[in-house]
């Protein structure tokens, strides 16, 4: 008697027949219903396994090592073929649920409310990072000045015409003749009397100017004023050090230019012109056709603001520079009035 | 200041670069060139001339001798032929000057049987070309050598004045009437042209009117005169009266210029009226201005600009622009400055001579050394933060004026100082606080929008000091919102130990949903509703309003942050209600509960308050959600029961709680 022929419920029986059929049943197998009932015919706990197992216990301790070898053998392939099976299915049937399921992905995004700062709350921090980036501090100064500090100390001294042009017609003043700063450079001689050189500082605020508002002119705008105090300082720094601050600002390579200019402060003084970007010095109608844009003015510190500062002017020079923060975001954002920055207007404010 | 070509070119003898060529050249190297236009074949160039060089580059000249130090080329002068009658000028005229600070140089001429009437053509070209009007030829010959010299000129009828001619300081209430026929009332700041009897002209700004030319002057007096610029300037922005005659006398003036501009005028009159000179010019000129010398450091020179220039170099730009030079040992040079230039007084100012001249295109770009890191500036880093936390809670940031108006101090009745010159009423007084401006962007925005949250971190006035403030408005949201957001951003800054309490009555603030800000036990700041009057007077929506202190609120920010152990254990959660009396403060019920409890309460949280129906008028209801955890088991709830009827019995005794069922 061969091995595989062991008696079954009375009868002989093949046990190659049952694996050959168990193999045929499960490839017929459609879905997981099927798969269960099958699962449950060969597997369950009265199932032809088990009752190959209990036939196999009354044979021959020899007889029932080989068989019993065989009949776990079998189990365990059927066993991994019905997992294996499952796993299948399982994966067939969620994809069918799938196909069922959708997200209409043409429905337009929620507005998420989120809040805002000011455009020239960040134009300002880009600038000041950059400074700070070539190592200048930054300082802030009162907005309230006394006479000296915001004009004899800026090497203006009462009688200069400067001195009238800015302070008889560009100075709002308070009834004990202190006034509103009209630039942030009375910080930087407070500054070097305080810190031994080298200095190198920025001083960005809120500045005043007595002005006929309109779409380029405000009463009430800001300013960032660098200073660079050292012992050989020349106009080849200052280009430089501007050309850089530029090139990083508007991340791009930058072409300047400097055109001889007057202030009290500085000697020799200088307009820096950019290449325009807009139309990479065509001539547009942004640079007004010049294919230049003013963007700051800069100096070599005149010896009486060193003066000033109680330093030596034979000793230290430096340079000095002052831009607008309101320009630089007018032409970044392509902002074209002024006075847009103080309306309070949210459906300009929410757009930064 | 509005340049003719084809004058320019008058000066030369060779050929000028093309309009547009000059133009660039003038403005890399002199000053801006706002505009060049075309006008039939002369070419118009408006030059922005900087205010330090108004007092040479207001004219032709001036402008040609830039371009001859720039292109390396003779200026040919205008001619001047002058043929005096025997008649002396003393017998005509005397001239008295009261004080020479005011008038540093007063010169005059006289002359006989002028005929006037039209100019020529080639003279009336010229002077509309440069904007001007014709007069008649003795006024026009005055503007023409103006625009040429830089000198203003004037010329009186001698017919109609007395034969002395003083300069004097106006008395108190003077009057003058001048040629434009406005009547202006003086003072003794302002210096006057008169003769025995009468104001002739304002110094160096306009001309009066009864002794002006006419057609039937027949003797004329012309006046070239230099006087102090600032007596100038300010006489001209007080009376606001700003004319081609007192731009140039506001700046420095070359006094020895007055005698060449009268000889030029003179002689131009005489040609082309057929004029006779009496003879002589009468000249008071006390302290005559001589050139005056500066060293300078030729290796100096080249530290400052940044690049090698060669010695030669430099004395041929100085040269060329009409300064005298002489070596002195083997780097330094002595430069003789012309009377023409007293805006160079120092070498810094020969410096920019020779920079601009040479050209800063030629000039490298060099990094300076690095010298040290730059250093943290604690305000703005708070600062920032404080900007950055306010727009996570979603809110956006405003900028406001530094000025309010007299509507806002009137209606939120507020104390401020006044400007003494403001643009207009709406800016008339430094701002003490920003709320009026808050109110004013809820005002303006809610037509738009239902849901506003905006602030602002700037500086706000009190009596002359300044203090940054944080203001917010809040349109859409309850007061414990807004709380809320305000605790975040404590939390957030690092401060500890805010708390808040009621107000008192109050102008601004609605008394009764209003509270105070007080860090360490002080008030920096106001949370509330605008009192009804002012809701009212706006005709606002309720909104919410904040202002902090935001100089105290930073003392107390800390960058401390200690992580606190997490705990595993499940956490438990409780609610109590109960009643308390009316006026008690929330906030101290929930302190009074923590200090109540152990450590194992870890979270008290107002989840309702309630007054009316069912409740004593005299109290209200709170109901809080209490959590328990504990990190080192799971706490029963028998640990828990016994801790709530330990802290309710509490409660009873210290703030007069009373258990709802």
């Amino acid at each position: 008697m061969s091995v595989f022929e062991v008696k079954y419920r009375g009868k002989n029986m093949d046990f190659s027949e049952l694996k050959n059929n168990a193999e045929k049943e499960l490839d017929r197998i459609a879905n997981s219903k099927e798969l269960k009932e099958f699962s449950d015919k060969y597997l369950g706990k009265k199932g032809e396994i088990r009752k190959l197992f209990s036939f196999v216990k009354d044979l021959a301790l020899e007889e029932k090592k080989v068989l019993g070898q065989e009949i776990n053998e079998f189990s365990r392939v059927l066993e991994e073929k019905v997992a294996e099976f499952e796993k299948e299915l399982k994966k067939e049937e969620r994809e069918k649920r799938e196909e069922g399921e959708k997200v209409d992905i043409s429905t337009p995004g929620k507005t998420i409310e989120m809040g805002h700062l000011h455009p020239m709350t960040q134009v300002k921090r880009e600038i000041e990072n950059i400074f700070e980036l070539m190592g200048f501090s930054i300082v802030e100064g009162p907005e309230i000045e006394d006479e000296w500090h915001n004009f004899d100390a800026l090497n203006i001294p009462k009688g200069h015409p400067a001195r009238d042009a800015l302070s008889l017609g560009k100075t709002f003043y308070l009834k004990d003749g202190n006034v509103m700063r009209t630039q942030t450079s009375s910080a930087q001689v407070r500054y070097m009397k305080k810190i031994k050189p080298p200095i190198r500082i920025i001083v960005p605020g809120r500045v005043y100017r007595y002005e006929t508002t309109d779409a380029s002119h405000e009463i009430n705008f800001y300013q960032i004023e660098g200073l660079l105090i050292d012992e050989n300082i020349s106009v080849a720094n200052l280009k430089a050090v501007l050309q850089r601050f530029l090139e990083q600002f508007f991340q791009r390579k930058v072409e300047i230019r400097l055109r001889p200019s007057y202030f009290p402060f500085t000697e020799p003084s200088f307009e820096i012109d950019m290449r325009c970007t807009v139309c990479e010095g065509k001539g547009c109608s942004s640079c007004k056709r010049t294919g230049w844009v003013e963007i700051l003015g800069a100096g070599i510190v005149h010896p009486n603001v060193i003066k000033n500062g109680g330093l030596d002017p034979k000793k230290y020079k430096g340079f000095a520079f002052g831009l607008s923060i309101d320009r630089p975001t007018m032409m970044k954002y392509k902002i074209n009035d002024i006075r847009l920055f103080h309306s309070g207007n949210l459906k300009f404010l929410k757009q930064f | 200041m509005i340049v003719s070509y084809n004058w320019l070119k008058s000066f030369f003898n060779s050929q000028l670069p093309e309009p547009k060529k000059l133009a660039e050249i003038l403005t890399m190297h002199c000053f801006e060139v706002e505009s060049i236009e075309k006008k039939g074949t002369d070419w118009i160039i408006n030059i922005d001339v900087l205010p330090d060089r108004a007092g040479d580059c207001l004219s032709h000249l001036g402008i040609a001798k830039e371009l001859s130090a720039l292109l390396n080329k003779k200026i040919i002068l205008p001619a001047i032929k002058i043929k005096e009658k025997k008649e002396k000028i003393k017998d005509y005229l005397s001239i008295k000057v009261e004080d020479t600070k005011d008038c540093r140089r007063y010169t005059a001429r006289v002359l006989k049987n002028v005929k006037v009437g039209p100019s020529p053509k080639w003279l009336q070209e010229k002077l509309s070309a440069c904007g001007m009007n014709s007069i008649n030829n003795v006024v026009d010959a005055t503007n023409y050598v103006m625009l040429e010299t830089g000198q203003p000129l004037h010329a009186f009828d001698y017919e109609k004045i007395s034969k002395e001619i003083i300069v004097r300081r106006a008395r108190k209430r003077e009057k003058i009437l001048t040629l434009s026929e406005k009547e202006y009332v003086l003072d003794e700041n302002i210096l006057l042209i008169t003769d025995t009897e009468k104001p002739l002209a304002l110094a160096g700004i306009k001309g009066g009117m009864g002794c002006e030319i006419t057609e039937k002057t027949k003797t004329i007096v012309l006046e070239s005169a230099n006087f102090n610029p600032k007596l100038i300037s300010q006489t001209a922005r007080k009376l606001n009266l700003r004319t081609d005659a007192s731009v140039r006398f506001e700046q420095n003036l070359d006094p020895n210029l007055t005698e060449v501009a009268i000889e030029r005028v003179a002689s131009l009159i005489q040609e082309l009226s057929g004029a006779e000179i009496v003879s002589g010019i009468a000249d008071v000129y006390k302290n005559k201005l001589k050139p005056w010398k500066i060293k300078l450091d030729v290796e100096n020179v080249n530290n400052i600009i940044g690049i090698e220039i060669p010695k030669k170099e430099i004395i041929k730009i100085l040269t060329n622009l009409g300064f005298t030079v002489t070596s002195s040992g083997k780097e330094a040079l002595i430069i003789k400055v012309p009377t023409s230039r007293q805006d160079v007084v120092i070498p810094e100012n020969l410096i920019e001579e020779i920079g601009r001249i040479y050209g800063y295109d030629k000039v490298p770009a060099i990094l300076p050394c690095f010298s040290e890191p730059a250093q943290r500036n604690e305000d703005i880093f708070w600062q920032n933060k404080a900007k950055d936390i306010m727009k996570e809670l979603g809110f956006t940031e405003a900028y406001n004026y530094s000025f309010i108006g007299d509507e806002e101090r009137a209606v939120f009745e507020l104390k401020a100082e006044e400007l003494v010159n403001p643009v207009s009423n709406y800016y008339k007084y430094l701002r003490p606080t920003a709320i009026p401006q808050m109110a004013r962007i809820i005002k303006e925005n809610s037509k738009f929008f239902k849901e506003i949250e905006v602030f602002e971190l700037g500086k706000i006035f009190d009596s002359r000091k300044e203090m940054m403030y944080l203001s917010g408005a809040i349109l859409g949201k309850n007061f414990d919102s807004v709380k809320g957001c305000l605790n975040v951003l404590f939390e957030k800054l690092g401060v500890d130990k805010v708390s808040f309490s009621g107000i008192e009555k109050d102008n601004i603030w609605h008394k009764n949903k209003t509270s105070t800000i007080k860090v360490g036990g002080k008030i920096i700041g106001k949370l509330g509703s605008l009192s009804s009057n002012l809701v009212e007077l706006l005709m606002i929506d309720d909104a919410i309003f904040f202002e902090i202190n935001f100089d105290e609120l930073q003392k107390h920010c800390s960058r401390k942050k200690e992580y606190k152990q997490i705990s595993y254990h499940p956490p438990v959660l409780r609610d109590i209600s109960g009643t308390i009396y009316d006026d008690s403060e929330i906030e101290e019920v929930a302190e009074a509960i923590k200090n109540s409890s152990n450590e194992l309460l870890k979270s008290v949280e107002v989840f309702d308050v309630y007054k009316g129906k069912g409740i004593p008028d005299d109290r209200k209801s709170v109901s809080f959600h209490l959590t328990y955890q504990s990190d080192e088991k799971t706490l029963d709830s028998k640990t828990i029961d016994s801790l709530i009827v330990e802290l309710i019995n509490k409660l009873k005794q210290t703030i007069n709680w009373e258990e709802r069922k």
